[in-house]
């Protein structure tokens, strides 16, 4: 195909990608820098990048992120695998009837901090059943998961959000496996936590893959949930930028979008060696 | 060679589009009041205010929108945003030349007031033009704004006054004096908090720990004075830390806004609560969120009290509506409403002496309910606000200096 | 036995809490350490009736730009989905990468990156510059499902038809298309669940100037009105749940009269 009519059949998509995302990055980065602001700045260009530097709050925060991202991640990918197994080794009905997993996929995101804070909180639903069963008698006993200051409610949260989208991703493409290959391995002797790992996994692992990329980097960039949940300190990086960005005077603009930009300059970067990484190890194996 | 043309009309568009419709700018301030209703008559108005408290909201969406419809046929437009955001907004507005934005009225005060106004946000000075505010307003009562000078560019709407929540069940009884309650709090660990500043409420109860710990608020009111205030902080950072311990969360994690202490002392997670309205009690109790026994106080030591108004933005696209509500909102019919308990409890703005007997008589005869306290009570230990800049400098020092204090 | 163990845990973990919010929506007064709400009280019910002509401006804004996000992003990626499916070209893997990362990285990068200019040229607060940013930053899974779609199909009926003398459009409307409406209801079932419970986005491009229902949403939900953020909850849940019945019920019809079994 000739690339003109590449380019053009191609358009629809490409031209608001380079003028509505593309740009939008690019100014974010022209912004972050101090240009084009708004208002007169009161420090010099690049200003916002070498005060985030030397500022050991932004390193808290990064890694904070970081943190709960992937254990809400992995756990996600993790839980969600076995249900989709689980599920997909179900009777046809009750397989059918399953589909209610889907159920909290149609919560938006702060709904599902408020489904945690309702349930999770030292007075919450959980907290009365403790008390009912005799593990506690007063609120302060139950666990503090949410203010606890080691990010436990934002992860229970974004699991808890993550799970049903794991599980969709992997009974996809276990919709497409052969059962015969399962019961061939039954019959040969295998134990099913043989079979588990050695033949299911290894097919439905693009989808394992795919789902950890997605849920990771949603888990680190997202507002909405940190927004209800998180605490005061340690503090998410998207809200971090959310109070910057909206203060009273528009002179906190760059270190708002300079925070921004090394957000999105490292999911880029963990999503190009992510897929590195897993494309050489499946590589390895596929030379056995 | 089509394809390019294509794009260069496309371009074209887009600058024609931004280039906008730069209509002739009626001034509305040299008008009088009866062009002005003439003007408001079936338009819409957008009003911007805190949408956290549904009471509110929902008063504003029945009798207020319902009054303004069959008066002037102006049609009420609610839309919830915090004031620092919608600030914000005008400021983005303003530095990219949007002569016509989408924001007629706002709700607001102290801080907010000032920077808007510093910034050129607002249009005024409009109060002047409204009738019931040259009948029925105490001018005296106005000029000052967190002792910024108002000079008629917001329009009062109610007043409030810093109180403290408890659960009379629970706390028995209230302390009397900041002393009394430091004693309260290292009594019972883990049983209060403040929300984080810069929350409002917890900006404000810092504040107020600030005038008592240095001997009061007057010495403050002559401008900003860094130097005053960097002499006269650390006490207010002792006090602070020296409860900080037995703090809710041992003071680590703070409450990020009073409505999230709201839900903790509604759920029983701490025993008292802030509010800077006093009638807030009462509502939460009549909504069922607050269990009956609640009740509120306040502390000897001074309370803040301020007034809260309404502005109307540089880039409003209908003055004329703006000003008609403005001046609806001062009547005595709205005041009388917006006192019910059952609307909202706020304490009106006006002054009792210009307004005839039977009408004076109708706002004392309301029952505020038993958790209220009333008006003429707190006006005892009524305190005022101080300059604003001494905000920003409370709530910059509370980061360092509590917050991240270990 | 551990099928039934399995399906009472995934109604415990997804529906159980829906029951929750039921709970709470019905009495407000419920709280620690009663383990069951104990009377009825229809204040937040009432408050949704009270409140209905809000409400339902909020939540038909929502509607609207989300089912408008579905088809921009449809026409958006249709062709090019056909492109990167079946035609191979140097870059192609790239250029889906590329194509795909909005829906990775932090939406609020390029969202903010954008704001200023928006307001420039008069596309902040209005209805379509919000229906552009969410369409932005959902149309990569419109565009997964149609590739995969694409894949699937193959393009021998659409050539068969092109023997047979079929014109262009007939080819795509009565072949094609149809086709691929599994992989368009799949990916659009996802475009409108990610603008429909899009907060950040429809607040920072629609300043408040465009009803949504997670703007009317949200401050309520930090409140201290469980009740209230429960009810309004349901019904966020309630709209689409209704939507995506009626719509499997309306494409299964089709299908079955085209005689095709879906």
């Amino acid at each position: 195909m000739k690339t003109q009519t590449l380019f053009l059949h191609l358009s629809p998509l490409l031209i608001p990608y380079v003028s509505l995302f593309c740009a939008g990055v690019v100014l974010a980065a022209v912004q972050s820098v101090g240009l084009w602001s708004p208002v007169p700045l009161p420090s010099g260009l690049g200003a916002a990048y070498t005060r985030l530097w030397s500022s050991p709050w932004f390193y808290e925060m990064f890694g904070f992120s970081l943190y709960v991202a992937f254990v809400s991640a992995l756990l996600a990918t993790g839980g969600g695998t076995l249900l989709a197994c689980g599920i997909w080794g179900m009777p046809a009905l009750l397989r059918r009837m399953s589909v209610i997993y889907k159920a909290t996929l149609i919560l938006p995101h702060i709904a599902i901090g408020f489904i945690v804070l309702v349930f999770c909180s030292q007075t919450g639903v959980l907290a009365s059943l403790a008390r009912l069963v005799g593990m506690i008698t007063l609120p302060v006993q139950f666990p503090n998961i949410l203010y606890g200051g080691n990010g436990f409610g934002l992860i229970l949260a974004y699991t808890y959000k993550e799970i049903p989208f794991a599980i969709l991703m992997v009974l996809g493409l276990l919709a497409g496996f052969d059962r015969r290959l399962f019961d061939c391995a039954r019959m040969l002797g295998a134990s099913r936590v043989r079979i588990f790992f050695r033949i299911l996994v290894p097919s439905i692992a693009p989808a394992m893959h795919s789902a950890f990329i997605i849920l990771f980097l949603y888990a680190f960039g997202a507002f909405d949930i940190p927004y209800l949940l998180g605490e005061s300190k340690p503090a998410m990086l998207s809200i971090e930028v959310y109070n910057l960005y909206f203060k009273r005077d528009l002179t906190n603009r760059p270190l708002a979008l300079a925070m921004l930009m090394l957000m999105f300059c490292f999911s880029v970067l963990f999503i190009m060696i992510y897929s590195r990484v897993v494309s050489s190890l499946t590589a390895r194996e596929r030379k056995l | 060679m089509r394809r390019s043309t294509l794009f260069v009309m496309l371009v074209l568009m887009m600058l024609l589009v931004s280039c906008g419709g730069q209509d002739e700018k009626k001034d509305w301030l040299g008008q009088d009041f009866e062009t002005i209703t003439e003007a408001a008559k079936s338009t819409e108005v957008r009003w911007y205010m805190f949408g956290g408290w549904s009471h509110v909201n929902t008063w504003v969406d029945t009798w207020v929108k319902d009054q303004l419809l069959s008066r002037y046929g102006i049609r009420l437009v609610r839309v919830p945003m915090d004031a620092t955001i919608f600030i914000n907004k005008l400021l983005n507005e303003k530095a990219a030349g949007k002569s016509t934005g989408s924001i007629d009225l706002v709700w607001i005060n102290g801080e907010n007031f000032k920077n808007a106004k510093e910034s050129g946000l607002l249009t005024g000075p409009f109060t002047s033009l409204l009738p019931n505010f040259n009948a029925l307003i105490d001018p005296r009562s106005i000029a000052f704004d967190f002792g910024y000078p108002v000079k008629g560019y917001e329009a009062p709407w109610g007043r409030a006054q810093f109180v403290f929540e408890y659960d009379t069940v629970k706390v028995d009884p209230a302390p009397r004096t900041f002393e009394e309650l430091k004693t309260w709090i290292i009594a019972h660990p883990g049983r209060f908090t403040y929300p984080q500043p810069p929350d409002f409420t917890g900006s404000a109860f810092v504040r107020q720990v600030f005038y008592t710990v240095t001997g009061g608020a007057y010495q403050y009111m002559d401008g900003e004075n860094q130097a005053l205030f960097d002499k006269k902080s650390p006490e207010l950072w002792k006090w602070l830390n020296d409860i900080k311990p037995y703090l809710w969360q041992q003071g680590r994690v703070y409450p990020k806004d009073s409505t999230q202490l709201d839900t903790l002392f509604a759920r029983g997670e701490v025993d008292m609560s802030m509010s800077y309205h006093p009638p807030h009690a009462q509502t939460k109790i009549l909504e069922g969120s607050y269990p009956n026994t609640v009740r509120t106080f306040v502390l000897q030591d001074g309370s803040l009290a301020n007034t809260h108004f309404l502005a109307i933005p540089f880039n409003a696209p209908n003055v004329p509506g703006a000003m008609v509500v403005a001046n609806f909102l001062m009547s005595v019919e709205a005041q009388l409403s917006k006192y019910r308990p059952s609307h909202w409890g706020d304490f009106p703005v006006l002054d009792m002496n210009r307004i005839a007997p039977q009408q004076a008589a109708a706002f004392a005869a309301v029952d505020l309910g038993p958790a209220t306290l009333s008006a003429a009570f707190l006006a005892q230990y009524a305190v005022p606000e101080i300059p604003s800049g001494y905000l920003e400098m409370i709530e910059n020092g509370w980061n360092e200096k509590v917050l991240r204090e270990k | 036995m551990k099928h039934a163990v399995l399906f009472g845990f995934l109604l415990l973990l997804f529906v159980f809490p829906l029951f929750v919010l039921v709970g709470y929506a019905l009495d407000p007064a419920w709280r620690y350490p009663q383990l069951f709400p104990d009377h009825i009280d229809f204040r937040s019910l009432s408050f949704l009736v009270r409140e209905a002509g809000p409400l339902s401006r909020h939540m038909g804004g929502a509607l609207l730009y989300s089912l408008s996000a579905v088809v921009t992003t449809l026409v958006m990626c249709y062709v090019p989905a056909r492109i990167l499916a079946r035609v191979p070209f140097s870059g192609r893997n790239l250029l889906e990468g590329f194509l795909l990362a909005p829906a990775l990285v932090p939406p609020m990068t390029f969202a903010m990156g954008l704001h200023f200019m928006f307001i420039k040229i008069g596309l902040a607060d209005t209805l379509p510059g919000v229906i552009l940013v969410v369409s932005m930053y959902s149309y990569p899974y419109m565009l997964r499902a149609l590739i995969a779609g694409f894949q699937a199909t193959g393009d021998d009926y659409v050539l068969c038809a092109e023997n047979l003398g079929a014109g262009r459009w007939t080819r795509l409307i009565r072949i094609e298309f149809p086709m691929l409406v599994p992989s368009i209801m799949a990916g659009g079932s996802v475009v409108f669940l990610v603008a429909f419970s899009e907060y950040f986005l429809v607040f920072l491009i629609g300043g408040g100037a465009v009803p949504s229902f997670t703007g009317y949403l949200f401050p309520l939900l930090s409140s201290s009105d469980r009740s209230l953020g429960s009810a309004l909850t349901l019904v966020f849940v309630f709209v689409p749940l209704m939507l995506f019945v009626m719509m499997e019920w309306f494409v299964g019809r089709a299908y079955r009269r085209m005689g095709l079994d879906v």
